[in-house]
């Protein structure tokens, strides 16, 4: 039992380096489609954490809560990409509405 | 620890050692390209392939029980919801992107592409989009 959990702790280690570097990419990211990218990452070195500590607590529970933030995840994912296409959107129509605008007064 | 033991436990930690080892390429890919729809197709192969492999080897250390059937629903779930998380990060680059052309051919109809693979396929790879349009403009 002390060899598995010597095995979970480095588990967690290296897991939460890998995090680290994701993180950095997140903030390098020079689109906003990088930077999502990177949170998806992120996500699923989490879910594969908390399975490793619902095995190294011996708590069955924690894996819902994986189960759970796996589908918050994909919705967070899903839901950013469909903002920032409409914030873009919205961005381009007030821009040649001003365009319009400025070629009717010349 | 009994031979069987062992065997579980090192079966478990070669599968876990799989993941980590293609977590590790996933995020060398994403450092390495210039480019998100090239750094997307190494980000989604963490997304199924390493966590399916890491969450195999955690099935094997924990046993016959129900954590094991939760675990395999959350690969069942990424399976789908993975390529789904692509795609739509796909549209919203090239939605939202001005200057797409500067990284990658892009072909405005479909059937431009498909006589281009034709032309490559017939051992013709010099032949670009804009000459077959210009042959087909005084016909049309």
């Amino acid at each position: 039992m002390e060899l598995y959990h010597t095995l979970y702790i480095t588990l967690l280690a290296l897991f939460s380096l890998l995090l680290l570097i994701c993180l950095i990419r997140a903030v390098k990211g020079p689109q906003v489609a990088d930077r999502l990218m990177a949170v998806n990452m992120m996500g699923t070195m989490v879910m594969v954490m908390i399975s490793v500590l619902a095995l190294l607590l011996n708590e069955g529970y924690l894996v819902d809560i994986c189960l759970i933030y796996a589908m918050i995840s994909f919705l967070s994912v899903v839901v950013l990409s469909k903002v920032y296409i409409g914030i873009y959107e919205e961005r381009m129509r007030k821009k040649n509405e001003e365009e319009g605008v400025s070629h009717d007064s010349h | 620890m009994t031979a069987i033991e062992w065997i579980r436990f090192l079966s478990g930690s070669l599968f876990l050692l799989i993941g980590i080892v293609i977590f590790f390429t996933e995020l060398f890919g994403v450092f390495h390209f210039k480019y998100v729809l090239n750094r997307m197709h190494a980000a989604a192969m963490g997304d199924t392939l390493a966590i399916s492999a890491c969450l195999i080897g955690l099935m094997i250390f924990s046993g016959f029980n129900f954590t094991t059937l939760k675990l395999f629903l959350i690969i069942v779930f990424l399976w789908f919801a993975s390529p789904v998380s692509s795609h739509v990060l796909a549209r919203l680059e090239t939605a939202t992107n001005e200057n797409l052309s500067e990284h990658c051919e892009i072909y405005e109809d479909v059937s431009d592409l498909e006589r281009e693979l034709a032309a490559r396929k017939n051992g013709e790879p010099d032949k670009t989009v804009e000459d077959t349009k210009k042959k087909e403009a005084p016909v049309t």
